[in-house]
């Protein structure tokens, strides 16, 4: 990992100087743990219904998540954001989640996925409100990402 | 050659802001010998006129006042600057801030702006040590960048950041077990911590660590742990050229990477033998 580092850091970096950062922080690193929840959520939706007929749409959803998840990996990095404590939680909670909402069967899996993403969109409606409050044009990079 | 241009309104202004600095302890040849300087052309630059180009304050509070205005904490920051001089002599105490002080031309009575026990002189002193090593390993970075460099290995590059950082303190050597128990004052602490693990931080992020999951704790701490045992050792070190503690240094560094490379194997037994007994159960049950 340490390999090709050093040139992703200077075109990834972002200019540290103008930007609220404790704001930005909170921002990258719930939306961080967020998507990072809803990942381990899919595997363990994956793990008991993968190999039902619901499976393959829940591969699909799954393989869009990671996507959102290796964009807030970039975020974290170029913000030079701290990941949060609890992820280790996260990271099993989630799976709990997702395994305990697949066992009540498909309408219960897509339930689970239905409330998950609803919420998500409230959540980033409003940080998109707290960065356009403050500033659009110096945000504009961040809330293209959303 | 810019000053020449303005000297009225400098002088003004100077004379102002030394005013403002000294005020209850003003006294008259003060005043009249800081117009002394600028009725000759200043060939160097006095201490008095430093306040007068845009100074890169590190609280970025130079572009909301004037360039000639020189704001309180501007003046703390040149101060305590000053007195650093005086520590191996003084100790970390009000006595070397009052000399700092005094070779700025101000009265020692400036002293009183500050603690009794030296803590803004050590947190100051802390602080601009890591600028300082920021400043290095950026730009040590851009040689890299530019291909002037070769890019370090981690432990090689873990191992110099810090120390270059710890070779900081050796001027300050004798006095530092004092300025470290100041740091761990309750009252401290907040700012102290808060110095410590921005410069862990900055050390990670220049040796290319983009983790984004618990390694980032890990890692961290397990440099912080290098760095405050080393300069425990630092500090009962005798040898030529602190050359034990380099050694020290170097082997705690090695540990590291031993022991999170025996990590990374342990998970990749781990995630093989849970593979393995996963093969195993589906074919128990077929």
């Amino acid at each position: 990992p340490g390999g090709g580092a050093s040139l992703r850091l200077c075109s990834t970096r972002v200019a540290q100087e103008d930007i609220n950062k404790p704001v930005i922080d909170r921002i990258i690193r719930v939306d961080h743990a967020g998507e990072f929840g809803a990942n381990r959520i899919y595997a363990g939706q994956m793990a008991v219904l993968g190999r039902s007929s619901v499976g393959p749409i829940i591969q699909q959803m799954w393989n869009q998540e990671k996507d959102h998840l290796k964009k807030f990996n970039e975020l974290m990095v170029a913000y030079r954001v701290r990941p949060t404590v609890l992820l280790p939680f996260w990271n099993v909670a989630g799976f709990v989640l997702g395994a305990g909402s697949a066992l009540l069967g498909k309408k219960g899996a897509m339930a689970c996925t239905v409330a998950v993403e609803e919420s998500i969109s409230e959540h980033y409606n409003n940080q998109i409100r707290t960065l356009i409050e403050e500033d659009p044009e110096k945000y504009k990079e961040l809330l293209q990402v959303f | 050659v810019r000053c020449q241009q303005y000297p009225p309104l400098r002088a003004l202004q100077a004379s102002a802001a030394l005013r403002r600095a000294s005020d209850e302890h003003k006294k008259e040849p003060l005043t009249s010998s800081s117009q002394q300087h600028f009725d000759s052309p200043p060939a160097g630059h006095q201490p008095e006129q430093e306040p007068q180009g845009p100074r890169p304050s590190y609280t970025g509070q130079g572009g909301q006042e004037s360039e000639d205005y020189e704001s309180e904490e501007q003046l703390q920051h040149r101060i305590l600057t000053a007195a650093l001089e005086f520590v191996p002599e003084h100790g970390w105490t009000a006595e070397a801030i009052a000399e700092g002080a005094k070779t700025l031309g101000l009265s020692v009575a400036a002293a009183g702006m500050f603690h009794s026990d030296g803590s803004e002189l050590i947190l100051h002193f802390v602080s601009e040590c890591n600028t300082k090593l920021s400043e290095l390993l950026k730009k040590e970075q851009k040689l890299v960048q530019l291909g002037e460099a070769e890019k370090k290995p981690i432990d090689e590059f873990l191992r110099d950041a810090v120390e270059a950082r710890l070779r900081m303190l050796i001027p300050y050597i004798e006095k530092w077990p004092q300025a470290l128990s100041v740091l761990l004052l309750p009252r401290n602490i907040p700012s102290s911590l808060n110095l410590l693990t921005s410069m862990i931080d900055d050390i990670w992020h220049y040796a290319g660590d983009q983790s984004t999951d618990f390694n980032w704790y890990t890692r961290r701490a397990v440099l912080t742990g290098i760095y405050n045992t080393t300069e425990l050792v630092m500090m009962q070190d005798s040898s030529p050229g602190f050359e034990d503690t380099w050694r020290f240094l170097e082997n705690r560094v090695a540990d590291a990477m031993t022991m999170s490379n025996t990590a990374s194997q342990v998970q990749s037994t781990g995630e093989a033998v849970v593979q393995g007994l996963m093969g195993a159960a589906v074919t128990v049950s077929n």
